[in-house]
């Protein structure tokens, strides 16, 4: 029989599985109510609000066009975001559950063929209803005189970002074992990537907001409005921050492209791992570390040029106006600047949890490692493998975070705005310790006992200290110190006591104030004390597995 | 890569499966020859899944070699699954497609030709298992067997050359089960070697050429299934004679007659344990002959499969 090459990964065209999708999820009965329900949608909120804005006599025909686009733009986003990666997670999941999924890894294609045709297979009836709303917008931006860069870029952004959410609901649907769990955690990441990671952007890390669509709707906004509503929001998008890499100047759609395409790829990379073997770590640990010093290094080109102008801090995209409206220039309050050095410290921490959670072997993996080293005469176990111990790994980008932390923390205090405050090369040293301190009690943690043990210890060693810490906080002032000390038993705590213990722009009450130096030490040495008996413990299991072999 | 004439279909070499403390498969080393029928049979928790889905490369063993048909299916995935047709334990099918979609999907997905080609391969195939009047039907509203018989059809698309079937006949009825002996017989007969596992030795005995038994991740016996019984220690027999004149004690010469383990009388009836070879046994009859005592009937009873498997899993379990 002849069985030549099925398709290579870019000719979607030919896919199998892309093709299965077309066919099972295009039926005619369910496409025509599908276009019905969007056409009829967009159709509503095209006539509609041209209808009212034709009333409005400061519209010129122009303005009149383009006023349904914003509403029509949310319409295919919430098709094409909400409702297509909700179906690329739930239809994956579908497989596993079906349990067919077996079936597409027994088909002779690459993996990277087999993710793109899940990729746009699964969602392959948002991308029809989306095209059936494109005629509205097409006349909206005709009609509309909206320039072609304009559509070109939105569309441009609106499709990268649709693929980074897709590809985020196919993991999660690849991950997460339960139908259901999978469907959530897909909807949860895209609402959060939309409400709560964007707001880190206002703390700092301009970087998340480039994952979503809005940088650049914001941006094309002036030709989307009524030409005197988008002249009015020009003039106040160029008082806010535009899109820095360093000293390079981007346009908010390059630098979109630029921020997600690192997400696409290591996602892509994920999915392709786990097609290749399905018991495989998400990311090798060279691609971690890569991935997470690539991170630091946006978040630090993103954040440190709007240093100087003072468009990174809070205050100043937010209360500008009332400062003007009293008559003074405005100034960064040392709270926000504390709270932006803590944020960075915090998520660097969490994403280091995560990439370590992700290479650290579990116990099952090291020990058929020590099997298979053991039949073939090897002393040692390949470096680089998933069975392989993580431990440098995680020190090395524990090292990695803590100088981005510190470069931020640097460039913050000796800016313009603290004249005075220092933040010495000492402070690299103390921060680099701390991340070094958590990060390794994670890993260790996790490669000595196991998920289970990591589990527990982050509801009642990470959240239930700071529940109980804040319960403290809020019946008085006076326990406040209390507080310190209780909350300083999270290891979240820990980078957040030494740059306040540190910095000398810290301005908190005098009670806290003394507090936080001993609850900073006394923790900081009972976790280095701690990871040192877990170093020992985690000799002691990795000796007893090789000898178990 | 061509295998030699003399390769084996199916070379398995020191396979070990893990699961933290616990060995699925030990050191399994197994050779099957192309054409064969070949059973794998073991209680639940034997390896037998774990070994199928190595050898369908679905899972990372802890080490070991698998050639099929002359591809190393731990080196080269992707080549391995062009050779191998991998039927997995209770078969399911996607609740979307249609009989006649789901095949032509895999077929296509098989690299079998164009669309018009991969049509035709797929109405052969569904011919094959006797689906062809449910092709526009949906998969998931076919009955057990009519599912079974569909996967099978699907795992027999790009003819394989080494079909690997985790138990093909859970759920099926006896007619179903015929049907399915039949399509493997014919499949053999085309040079497809199959490997089928199950938990029910008697399902595998009427289908297979050769068996082996499993147990506790360990390989106890392989051969035909009179080989296993025999490699399994399982020789013994009861025979039952019924005199024509009720009798009502046993002979002294039968009691001590060359192969008789046990003697008695019951409801007229001389139970023998017979644990003789079949010399032996022919022996007695012509002795009993000889001396002239008369009887209606000489029956032998073997223990059956399930009894052998189960004294296999008591004895692993004891173990």
């Amino acid at each position: 029989m002849n069985q030549s090459v099925v398709c290579r990964a870019w000719e979607i065209w030919k896919n199998p599985i892309f093709l299965r999708y077309c066919r099972s999820r295009l039926r005619p009965t369910a496409i025509s109510v599908a276009i019905l329900i969007s056409v009829m949608m967009s159709g509503f909120l095209f006539q509609m609000i041209r209808t009212v804005s034709a009333n409005n006599e400061n519209f010129t025909i122009e303005d009149i066009e383009r006023t349904p686009l914003t509403a029509l733009l949310v319409f295919q986003g919430f098709i094409l975001f909400m409702l297509g990666t909700a179906q690329a997670s739930g239809g994956m999941t579908a497989e596993r559950d079906e349990g067919v999924i077996d079936y597409q890894r027994l088909l002779p294609m690459t993996p990277a063929a087999k993710v793109i045709g899940f990729l746009f297979g699964l969602p392959i009836r948002e991308y029809v209803m989306f095209a059936s709303t494109l005629p509205f917008t097409i006349w909206c931006f005709w009609k509309g005189n909206v320039p072609a860069h304009t559509w070109i870029s939105l569309y441009g952004v609106a499709f990268s970002t649709t693929i980074l959410y897709h590809l985020t609901g196919l993991l999660t649907g690849t991950i997460v074992k339960n139908r259901r769990w999978a469907f959530l955690a897909s909807i949860g990441l895209i609402f959060a990537l939309y409400t709560i990671i964007p707001q880190a952007a206002k703390f700092g890390l301009v970087f998340f907001k480039y994952l979503t669509v809005t940088p650049t709707a914001e941006e094309s906004m002036r030709f989307l409005l009524p030409s005197t509503m988008g002249d009015a929001w020009e003039t106040g998008r160029r008082l806010l921050s535009q899109a820095k890499f360093f000293n390079l100047n981007f346009s908010e759609a390059v630098f979109t492209y630029f921020s997600q395409s690192c997400l696409i790829i290591t996602f892509f990379v994920m999915l392709c791992r786990r097609w290749k073997d399905a018991d495989a770590h998400l990311l090798g640990k060279i691609w971690a570390v890569g991935f997470y010093s690539w991170v630091q290094l946006l978040l630090l080109g993103n954040a440190l040029p709007l240093i100087d102008s003072g468009k990174l801090f809070p205050t100043q995209q937010l209360s500008r106006f009332s400062y003007m409206m009293r008559g003074r220039a405005w100034q960064p309050e040392s709270w926000e600047t504390i709270a932006m050095i803590l944020v960075y410290g915090l998520l660097s921490l969490l994403f280091l949890w995560v990439l370590s959670g992700i290479i650290t072997p579990n116990f099952g993996t090291q020990i058929n490692g020590w099997r298979r080293a053991n039949k073939f005469g090897r002393k040692r176990l390949p470096r680089l493998a998933d069975e392989s111990n993580s431990t440098g790994f995680v020190l090395l980008m524990a090292i990695i975070g803590g100088a981005g932390w510190f470069a931020f923390t640097h460039m913050l205090v000796e800016s313009r705005w603290f004249p005075g405050h220092f933040a010495p090369p000492s402070l690299a040293g103390y921060f680099i310790l701390a991340m070094v301190t958590c990060a390794l009690l994670h890993q260790m943690l996790l490669e000595a006992k196991g998920g289970r043990a990591v589990f527990l210890g982050i509801i009642f060693l990470l959240v239930l200290p700071l529940m109980v810490a804040s319960i403290v906080i809020g019946t008085s002032d006076r326990l406040a110190p209390i507080a310190v000390w209780i909350g300083g038993i999270s290891p979240l705590s820990l980078p957040a006591l030494c740059a306040i213990n540190h910095l000398s722009i810290s301005d908190f009450p005098m009670n806290l104030s003394r507090a936080i130096p001993g609850a900073y030490v006394f923790w900081q040495a009972i976790y280095l004390i701690t990871v040192i008996s877990l170093t020992k413990t985690l000799w002691r299991t990795r000796t007893s597995t090789k000898e178990l072999v | 890569m061509t295998p030699s004439p003399i390769a084996p279909a199916i070379d398995i070499r020191d396979l070990r499966v893990d699961y933290e403390h616990f060995t699925a498969v030990h050191d399994l080393t197994l050779k099957v020859p192309a054409g064969e029928v070949f059973g794998l049979v073991g209680p639940n928790g034997a390896g037998k899944t774990s070994t199928f889905k190595v050898l369908a490369s679905l899972m990372q063993p802890t080490y070991g070699e698998v050639i099929l048909s002359g591809v190393d299916v731990l080196e080269d995935k992707e080549e391995a699954r062009r050779v191998i047709g991998y039927m997995p334990d209770l078969a399911p099918v996607p609740r979307d497609l249609k009989c006649g979609e789901f095949l032509r999907f895999y077929a296509r997905a098989q690299g079998l030709g164009n669309a018009k080609q991969c049509a035709e391969r797929a109405d052969e195939c569904l011919a094959e298992v006797a689906l062809t009047d449910h092709k526009n039907h949906w998969c998931h509203k076919l009955s057990r067997g009519q599912t079974q018989r569909l996967v099978l059809a699907k795992t027999m698309l790009h003819s394989p050359k080494v079909l690997i079937l985790d138990e093909p006949a859970s759920g099926l009825d006896p007619l179903a089960r015929r049907e399915l002996r039949g399509t493997l017989r014919k499949l053999a007969s085309q040079g497809a070697t199959i490997f089928i596992s199950s938990h029910i030795l008697t399902e595998l005995a009427e289908m297979c050429t050769s068996i082996c038994v499993m147990s506790r991740g360990k390989l106890l016996a392989s051969g035909t299934v009179d080989q296993v019984r025999q490699q399994l220690g399982d020789d013994s027999r009861s025979i039952t004679v019924v005199p024509l004149q009720e009798i009502t004690s046993v002979p002294d010469w039968i009691r001590l007659f060359d192969g008789v383990a046990d003697a008695r009388i019951d409801a007229g009836s001389i139970l023998l344990d017979f644990v003789g070879d079949e010399e032996a046994q022919a022996n007695l009859l012509e002795e009993m002959i000889r001396r002239g005592l008369r009887m209606r009937s000489f029956t032998e009873k073997r223990s059956s499969y399930e009894e052998i498997l189960i004294g296999v899993a008591e004895r692993s379990r004891l173990s």
